[in-house]
């Protein structure tokens, strides 16, 4: 017997029960519907991130203040205190350095009206619009003469401004930063973006906020841009040379600060979604798993039933392959008519997720084939055993069989 | 000896070769502890082209013989050779082979594939011989149209009596050209006008040529066969 008589005999005998083929096939079509919709939601938001990322600008370096383990987790809060001004103005010295926006941030609770709100606050210099690659909405950007005087003015990110009910119609209102009186001057655009949200944030003159901390002189950050054209690692490896030898640092020191360029930003990023898409992946798994097992128990029970069937077939010439065949192509046809259906379920569910999410239709072929080829295997592993009960049914026995 | 009973059995040819020869066979059962012994050391040979009945009451040895006869089952002891074949010493997968290509069933519960229709019950064992779709396809339908169902071809088992089952039956037990028809109480199951139909059938089926063994407890079933064997506790009577 070959393969398309299996599977023309197998297609017979699940068409001759629809309702229960397909509730045999539910788990199946679960799983790999939730797989494949899982898979597309993690490339979805990865891709969104990767975009708000290079929204902030490819040029840009970010130094942070700090010892790390890897380089990218900042140490804990105090014990930064090591990143001043003058590094600022050394970095910006550099060649390639287009320009620098050293900043300093805390969380403070911001209130407008009833409305109040614990957020980011950043304190930098005009030059850090241009850095960021922001736009002003409403209003306008800080001075330099607002952070020579410390003026105490505020520009909000979009999403401040619409959590505190804070429109086009409020630039030039007072609100509270900390339980200090701050005149609001700007509303910046929405940049969008899921994960790095640099949306939500308040941002007033460096000098401004230093007095507030009573921090004077020491940076939490220095946001970088480089010149057009300069290699990212190149300038990083040289503001870190630079900084070590500022900071007297003997080579045998871990740096008391981190270099962190768009890449690698891109890099933690993509690790962290794709770590969660993993986890998600293998919850679909398990359900695909238990997918097979409902198979397995539906052969069983079906080899059962069919006991004289199978003394038939045997009478007639059936051979043990030939019965060991026809039952795993049984279950095999099964499960990837299962996979196909799920399939179809999880491509339908990623493209409305997409669609309302905003990233549109995510479409990866190699989810597809992997989905297919696991359902499959899922109908191997978990119909040989029936099979192979079927097959080794005594003729005699299972043709007296009531 | 056996050339002596041969020759004495009308519409035989005397010269034809031992399809069956069963030497000194015995079947025993083992129930627990108990040896239970079905067939005891039975000796017989049907000629090629001959039609036999195998006759005995319930518990004389008739499920047993034909389970033997029709190569489902080995002998404990004794040599059975069919066709020249020494069964005995076959594999599961040789003894389907011998049944696939030389044997042809006929069981009293018509044993038909539920659900299926008579067009694709009669070409299953062709399946079994990988004859492709389109031949298993013409020699089904002809087979039909030996048992006079040409035009129930599409009907399923459960819509078909229970006479036309057993003729769809048979035309699958001939599909395949085999040497040796075996039919186990074809009649059992059906009214005697049915019943007669059946053995009409198989009487014709013998005069083309074809070795049919019957098996049956009805003495009047018997009476149409060539040679009637008598089983008793296992043995052939005498």
């Amino acid at each position: 017997m070959n393969l398309r008589e299996l599977v023309r005999l197998s297609l017979q005998r699940i068409s001759a029960n629809p309702l229960r083929s397909a509730l045999t096939m539910l788990g199946v079509i679960i799983g790999v519907a939730s797989v494949v919709a899982v898979v597309a939601i993690g490339q979805g938001t990865g891709r969104r991130i990767s975009t708000s990322i290079s929204s902030l600008g490819t040029n840009l370096l970010t130094i942070n203040a700090g010892r790390s383990a890897n380089g990218l987790v900042r140490g804990a809060a105090g014990s930064a205190t090591t990143l001043t001004l003058d590094d600022a103005s050394a970095v910006a010295a550099l060649d390639s350095v287009a320009a620098v926006a050293p900043g300093v941030s805390t969380q403070q609770v911001v209130a407008a009206g009833r409305q109040n709100e614990t957020v980011s606050v950043v304190g930098t210099t005009p030059a850090y619009l241009g850095i960021r690659a922001d736009q002003v909405w409403q209003g306008s950007f800080l001075t330099s003469v607002s952070d020579e005087f410390g003026l105490r003015v505020a520009v909000l990110g979009s999403t401040t401004a619409t959590n505190l009910r804070l429109d086009a119609s409020a630039i030039g209102s007072q609100i509270r930063i900390g339980g200090l009186p701050f005149r609001l001057i700007g509303i910046l655009q929405p940049k969008g973006g899921a994960g790095v949200s640099t949306d939500d944030v308040v941002i007033v003159p460096l000098s401004t906020l230093q007095h507030l901390l009573s921090a004077s002189g020491s940076l939490s950050s220095v946001s970088v841009s480089m010149v057009d054209g300069a290699n990212s690692s190149a300038t990083s490896s040289l503001i870190t040379a630079l900084l070590r030898v500022r900071h007297r640092l003997s080579s045998t020191q871990t740096s008391d600060f981190s270099v962190l360029t768009q890449d690698q930003l891109l890099q933690v990023a993509s690790t962290v979604s794709n770590t969660l898409t993993l986890l998600l992946v293998g919850i679909g798994s398990i359900s695909l798993l238990v997918g097979g097992i409902g198979i397995m128990n539906i052969m069983l029970v079906s080899v059962r039933e069919r006991t004289r069937e199978i003394g038939i077939r045997k009478a007639i010439g059936a051979r043990r392959r030939d019965v060991l065949a026809q039952f795993l192509v049984e279950a095999v046809v099964l499960s990837v008519l299962g996979g196909v259906l799920g399939l179809g379920i999880g491509a339908l569910a990623s493209l409305v997720i997409g669609q309302v999410a905003g990233w549109g239709f995510v479409f990866s072929l190699p989810t597809f084939v992997i989905a297919l080829v696991f359902s499959a295997l899922v109908g191997v592993v978990f119909g040989v055993w029936p099979a192979r009960q079927a097959a080794s049914l005594d003729p005699i026995v299972a043709l007296r069989y009531e | 000896m056996s050339a002596g009973s041969l020759a004495s059995t009308a519409g035989t040819v005397p010269t034809a070769p031992q399809i069956v020869s069963l030497q000194n066979v015995s079947r025993t059962y083992r129930i627990g502890v108990v040896d239970v012994p079905a067939l005891v050391d039975v000796s017989l040979e049907v000629a090629d082209g001959e039609f036999v009945a195998i006759v005995g009451p319930s518990g004389s040895g008739k499920t047993t013989m034909m389970n033997i006869l029709g190569c489902l089952d080995r002998p404990t002891s004794g040599r059975y050779l069919f066709d020249s074949v020494p069964i005995g010493e076959l594999s599961d997968d040789q003894l389907a082979l011998v049944r696939s290509r030389s044997i042809g069933f006929v069981f009293q519960n018509y044993s038909l594939l539920p659900r299926t229709t008579a067009l694709d019950n009669v070409a299953a064992p062709l399946l079994y011989q990988g004859i492709p779709r389109a031949e298993r396809r013409r020699r089904a339908l002809a087979a039909l149209e030996r048992v006079q169902l040409a035009d129930r071809v599409h009907h399923q088992p459960s819509e078909l009596s229970g006479g036309q089952q057993q003729r769809v039956a048979i035309a699958r037990a001939i599909v395949t050209e085999p040497r040796m028809l075996l039919a186990d109480e074809p009649t059992g199951n059906l009214d005697s006008h049915s019943g007669a139909e059946v053995m009409d059938l198989l009487r014709e089926l013998n005069a083309t040529g074809r070795t049919v063994v019957l098996i049956t407890h009805e003495e009047a079933v018997a009476d149409s066969a060539d040679r009637k064997i008598s089983l008793r506790d296992g043995q052939v009577a005498a």
